[in-house]
């Protein structure tokens, strides 16, 4: 599903001098799959992470989706495979304030070329996420885990390939981050693909693989029994 | 993406700051409002010119003695215009269907009864009806026997009826000119006013020869008044008659001239003149207003584009192309421009509607329906200038930065 073939991305500083984020990633991502890419900072993770949700392009390497050379298609394209198959959860949540959890999470379909139902698929992503009865809420009155589970259901209406999540409770407490990431873990169950970044040992159990970066390489890549 | 969406969501994001948006708007209301007033007034006065034009004959020419560049009767100590001038240019110039000469006096005191009020005396010829094609209301013009008589007939205008007699019929009644008594022969049809604003029905038309020898003691003439066979022939005649006057007159090269020659077409420039003025103000209020708008509106887009960076890359991330972002940032201006735009048309509207009432009829407007169309090309229009700089700018942000900020 997800193949990167000796992916280098490098980044050239306002001084002139190039920085070389990722230094040759190969990985293979299979459906169904729950992965967790683990390093420190600044270490490249959100650049692969960008790469794989097609919002950057890698410097050189190929990169299959699905079977489509997305490293090589125009912006516009790489626009409509972000809508049709990649779901962003952020650490930050990223909910447009004074808009109801049904608006936020319609957002994808209103840049799909398809005629599609929109309240009812929001809907129906909002009840996935145990959030039926807060359809009418804006963000201000729900609490952290609740809106993060906006963003969530945010990310899977457009029913898409792999959810990739970013820090997805790096801005909650304890109780929420148990609140989101047992969402997670239901996804998980119901077939769903999911990459997750996280610097959280703690969260990264949860994944059946474990994959983890240094200095722009992948250092170890351990599966777990699920 | 779907256009209605579009739009959905620029009215979202126009009404989650209303105080914004109307200050975005306060420039194009402006302009727009003036360009409103423009196409009224503009339209209100070029009906007053018509008209105006109308009232002083379309195919008339008028000398009037001594010199300037004004219009309307001349000083009464003025004496430079004869009836052998007026013979003269009978001779000499072709095309006059018909001539008036007269003797005119500007407020003078007629009596009738106990009832008296100021006028104009105008002591004209047999032909005064046709020169002016002015025909009478009730009774007759004096006749040449009475011109040849020095006869004390008058034919009064409408504004002295109304303040001397109220509804009496003032036919076969006597009036006093000047201490004159005089017989009232006819009533003018009413005319209206004159290229100069003045009231023309206020007036009093007796025989030059009783005006001259009877009551003013004075051979010379106040103007003579011509009506051209051919209208498109006046501009012609008008050069054609100083040029004449000018020999008679022995008026050197570079000495002014003590006479003024006027046909129907110096009249409608003079008068358009004047409202062209006002048009070029107040079209320079309104181009500066939509300049100052259109760019208070990119400034405040620019400044909600900063602002909205993490939206700009959400929307990015889930699937929004270039153009989408770039297309709801413009409708986004040009819906706030256009409202603006609709504000000033309506208070242009009303404004049009006041300024007649305000001024008395001085600034005269016409409602009609071309603002509609030029206040929602123009906001548009700045709403789409304004707006490009800022919604290429939003395109244009690369996601993954735009998603950190």
């Amino acid at each position: 599903m997800i193949d990167l073939k000796d992916i280098t991305k490098t980044y050239r500083k306002s001084g002139g001098m190039e920085v070389k984020v990722l230094q040759g990633v190969s990985l293979k991502i299979e459906k169904g799959e729950y992965v967790a890419i683990m390093a420190p900072s600044g270490m490249g993770k959100s650049t692969l992470m960008n790469i794989i949700g097609c919002l950057d392009k890698p410097s050189t390497g190929e990169y299959r989706l699905d079977g489509i050379e997305v490293d090589k298609m125009d912006d516009d394209s790489l626009s409509s495979v972000r809508n049709k198959k990649i779901g962003f959860v952020f650490q930050s949540f990223h909910l447009l304030p004074r808009t109801t959890a049904l608006e936020n999470v319609q957002l994808p379909l209103i840049y799909s070329t398809d005629e599609l139902d929109m309240n009812a698929l929001a809907s129906t992503a909002l009840e996935e996420v145990g959030l039926g009865d807060r359809v009418n809420y804006v963000p201000s009155e729900l609490s952290g885990g609740q809106q993060q589970r906006v963003a969530i259901a945010r990310s899977l209406v457009n029913d898409p390939s792999i959810l990739l999540a970013d820090e997805p409770t790096g801005n909650l407490d304890t109780a929420s981050s148990t609140e989101v990431m047992s969402i997670f873990d239901k996804l998980h169950k119901d077939g769903r693909t999911i990459v997750m970044v996280t610097h959280s040992d703690e969260i990264a159990q949860r994944a059946s693989r474990i994959i983890r970066m240094r200095d722009g390489k992948i250092v170890s890549d351990e599966r777990r029994a699920a | 993406m779907k256009q209605t969406q579009t739009i959905k969501l620029a009215m979202r994001a126009i009404g989650m700051n209303k105080m914004r948006a109307f200050l975005m708007m306060l420039g194009v209301i402006i302009g727009i409002t003036t360009l409103t007033v423009i196409v009224s007034v503009g339209k209100g006065a070029s009906a007053k010119v018509m008209k105006t034009v109308q009232n002083f004959g379309a195919n008339a020419v008028v000398v009037f003695a001594g010199g300037g560049k004004v219009m309307g009767p001349p000083d009464e100590k003025v004496n430079t215009l004869t009836m052998e001038d007026a013979q003269a240019i009978m001779q000499e110039i072709k095309g006059i269907r018909s001539m008036d000469t007269a003797l005119i006096r500007v407020s003078r005191t007629v009596k009738y009864e106990e009832n008296n009020t100021n006028t104009a005396i105008y002591g004209g010829t047999v032909n005064y009806g046709d020169a002016w094609e002015w025909s009478t209301e009730s009774g007759d013009y004096f006749t040449e026997e009475d011109v040849a008589s020095m006869a004390r007939v008058a034919v009064v205008g409408k504004t002295v009826v109304n303040e001397l007699y109220g509804s009496t019929d003032p036919i076969g009644t006597n009036i006093k000119i000047e201490n004159v008594n005089f017989k009232v022969i006819g009533v003018l049809a009413p005319r209206g006013t004159s290229p100069m604003g003045m009231d023309m029905d206020s007036r009093v038309v007796i025989p030059y020869t009783t005006a001259s020898r009877r009551v003013f003691n004075t051979p010379y003439i106040s103007l003579i008044r011509m009506a051209a066979v051919d209208p498109n022939q006046i501009e012609k005649m008008e050069s054609d008659i100083a040029a004449l006057l000018k020999e008679r007159h022995h008026i050197q090269a570079g000495f002014p001239e003590d006479y003024r020659v006027r046909g129907a077409s110096s009249v409608s420039k003079m008068a358009k003149g004047m409202m062209g003025t006002l048009n070029l103000f107040l079209g320079l209020v309104s181009l500066i207003s939509l300049v100052v708008g259109g760019i208070v509106v990119m400034n405040i887009m620019l400044i909600s584009v900063g602002e909205r960076v993490n939206e700009i890359g959400l929307r990015r991330a889930v699937g929004a192309r270039k153009n989408d972002i770039r297309n709801q940032f413009l409708i986004e201006s040009s819906l706030i421009t256009l409202m603006g735009g609709v504000i000033g048309v309506l208070v242009g509207l009303v404004v049009s509607i006041l300024l007649p009432i305000l001024s008395k009829g001085k600034m005269p407007a016409m409602l009609s329906w071309e603002p509609f169309v030029l206040g929602f090309i123009f906001s548009v229009l700045v709403g789409i200038l304004a707006g490009l700089h800022p919604a290429k700018k939003a395109a244009e942000m690369d996601p993954v930065i735009a998603l950190k900020g």
